[in-house]
């Protein structure tokens, strides 16, 4: 038996394939609408298409997780209620939910449907965790990227709840479902409309040989020639700090680089993690293939006691570097 | 560092190029849009309007969700190559070869052997992004509902093409799998070559495909 489960980034009918042919367990994927947290032009799947992926997913033995994990606005329940009703109806084989209310409907109207408690509930403490499997039957965590590897320990200690935890990907360093600064530049929302950083707001302008990313008319980086670029969201932007009385602007917060949690995977074990996650549901089908296949390779060769192959995947990650984020953080 | 984009070719594309055929399909669409601006307006727009019925027919999923964009242009510019294309989204899909100063919403710009790649998903466009091999201007929304839509199907451009040829669609794999021992035998000939004829063929060549990155 595998130590842990694979699950795996799709945005599209060819990047679920890509996904399911290169050896994940499970695909997690979201709705053509604001019920997801990936809600990007061009991305995400129909009802039609759901229906082909679960049908192509399930003959080769996946599962397919569909996020309904943006927070429902006030009088406009019906879209993510309907969500839940046709990932039950097409036999998804779990919901990934953050709002309480949509958990609470889930419940009650499909009691045999798996819940999933999103990352963007940011249940990071056993209580929290406890009351969710208690008032809706919850049966996984995706837990928030803030937490030490001995804190996760800790938790799975606690809890009578799977737990699931991102190893490869954007890495989002924010309480998530709570971080307003995308909010704030552009005035749509990462947990009501499910865009961090919306694209209609991104304009990215060449400088000479530099390239400066604006958001919502901030400008929130300037890579220098040659320097390797990243996506424009505030959390990695570099800024002046202190009233514009420094020369040399800084990253504040974090800076462009991608999550790689593959060395920790003994300590991951340990803490008795259950599934990981790849991150990258705007990711296109290459990446999927890519970084699903290492870790396949990489979990396999884990699993028979052998030497994890490392992943070569620098050239496709933000900003051209790898982290293992909070998961090792002295500070914390 | 070896390239982890082009892990998916043979998962995506039953006839995949090896890349030495890949090199002849990337000279092949350069040349191809040398031919297509010396052809002018006209004749070059029946060329491009044939070149979509036929990936419309193959793809019309794709092409479906092109349509329901707002109207708008995108400039594809291929820095290596002779011309830059205009890309109409929106109600009236349109695709025309122009110059690389055309004004348009948004503008991609990269060697054209990456801008094939990313129509045929054989590469991702972050990847190339946050390596500054593909640069962007303008509306960022457009671009990435192209870039999704055309990541969403799996696009062989020549293999398209060669699909609608009738017959001669078997030929496309058979011509993929022996680039390389032809490229071989075109090396040879060319070096035995009086140089008169070797220099003209290496000015017909970058007549037709424009200056080689690096050259």
């Amino acid at each position: 038996m595998s130590s842990f489960e694979l699950i795996c980034p799709a945005g599209s009918p060819a990047a679920l394939r890509a996904a399911v042919d290169a050896g994940a367990d499970a695909v997690y994927l979201g709705f053509r609408d604001e019920t997801n947290a990936r809600n990007f032009p061009g991305l995400n799947f129909s009802r039609p298409e759901l229906a082909e992926a679960i049908a192509y997913a399930h003959a080769r033995s996946v599962q397919v997780f569909v996020a309904i994990n943006t927070y429902p606005q006030a009088g406009n329940l019906a879209p993510w209620q309907r969500a839940v009703d046709d990932a039950a109806r097409l036999k998804a084989d779990a919901v990934i939910l953050a709002d309480l209310g949509l958990l609470a409907y889930a419940a009650e109207h499909h009691p045999e449907l798996r819940l999933h408690l999103s990352v963007q509930a940011s249940a990071a403490n056993a209580e929290a965790i406890r009351l969710y499997r208690e008032a809706f039957g919850v049966r996984r965590v995706v837990l928030p990227r803030v937490l030490t590897v001995p804190e996760i320990a800790r938790l799975n200690a606690e809890v009578d709840v799977e737990t699931e935890v991102f190893v490869f990907g954007g890495l989002c360093p924010m309480a998530e479902g709570r971080c307003s600064l995308s909010s704030y530049a552009t005035g749509l929302s990462p947990n009501k409309q499910g865009v961090c950083s919306p694209a209609s707001h991104v304009r990215y302008e060449p400088r000479g040989e530099a390239l400066a990313s604006r958001l919502g008319g901030f400008t929130i980086n300037v890579f220098g020639a040659g320097e390797p670029a990243g996506y424009p969201t505030l959390c990695k932007g570099r800024f002046v700090p202190g009233g514009g009385t420094s020369s040399d602007p800084a990253y504040l917060f974090e800076e462009p680089t991608s999550l790689n949690a593959l060395a920790l995977l003994p300590e991951l074990k340990a803490a008795k993690v259950c599934a990981l996650k790849i991150e990258g549901r705007q990711r296109g089908k290459a990446y999927i293939a890519a970084v699903v296949a290492a870790y396949r390779r990489a979990l396999d060769a884990f699993d028979r006691g052998l030497p994890v192959p490392a992943l070569d995947l620098e050239a496709m990650v933000e900003g051209g570097a790898q982290t293992t984020g909070a998961y090792t953080r002295a500070w914390r | 560092m070896r390239d982890p984009g082009f892990m998916v070719q043979d998962q995506a594309h039953e006839t995949a190029p090896d890349p030495r055929a890949r090199d002849v399909e990337v000279q092949l669409t350069r040349a191809g849009l040398g031919v297509a601006r010396r052809l002018g307006d006209r004749a070059g727009g029946l060329l491009f309007d044939r070149l979509l019925r036929i990936l419309e027919a193959r793809h019309p999923r794709a092409f479906a969700a092109l349509g329901e964009l707002p109207d708008a242009r995108l400039l594809i510019d291929p820095v290596d190559a002779p011309a830059a294309l205009l890309l109409r989204v929106g109600p009236t899909l349109a695709l025309r070869v122009c110059d690389r100063s055309a004004e348009a919403e948004a503008t991609v710009r990269g060697p054209c052997a990456r801008l094939l790649d990313l129509l045929e998903g054989r590469i991702d466009g972050d990847a190339l992004f946050f390596r500054r091999e593909l640069s962007i201007e303008g509306d960022t929304a457009l671009i990435l509902a192209l870039r999704n839509t055309l990541d969403g199907e799996e696009m062989d451009l020549f293999g398209d093409v060669a699909a609608a040829a009738g017959p001669l669609r078997h030929a496309l794999p058979v011509a993929r799998r022996n680039a390389g021992r032809a490229l071989d035998l075109l090396a040879t000939a060319r070096r035995f070559a009086p140089p008169p004829l070797r220099w003209g063929m290496t000015m017909l060549e970058r007549r037709l495909t424009g200056p080689r990155q690096g050259a």
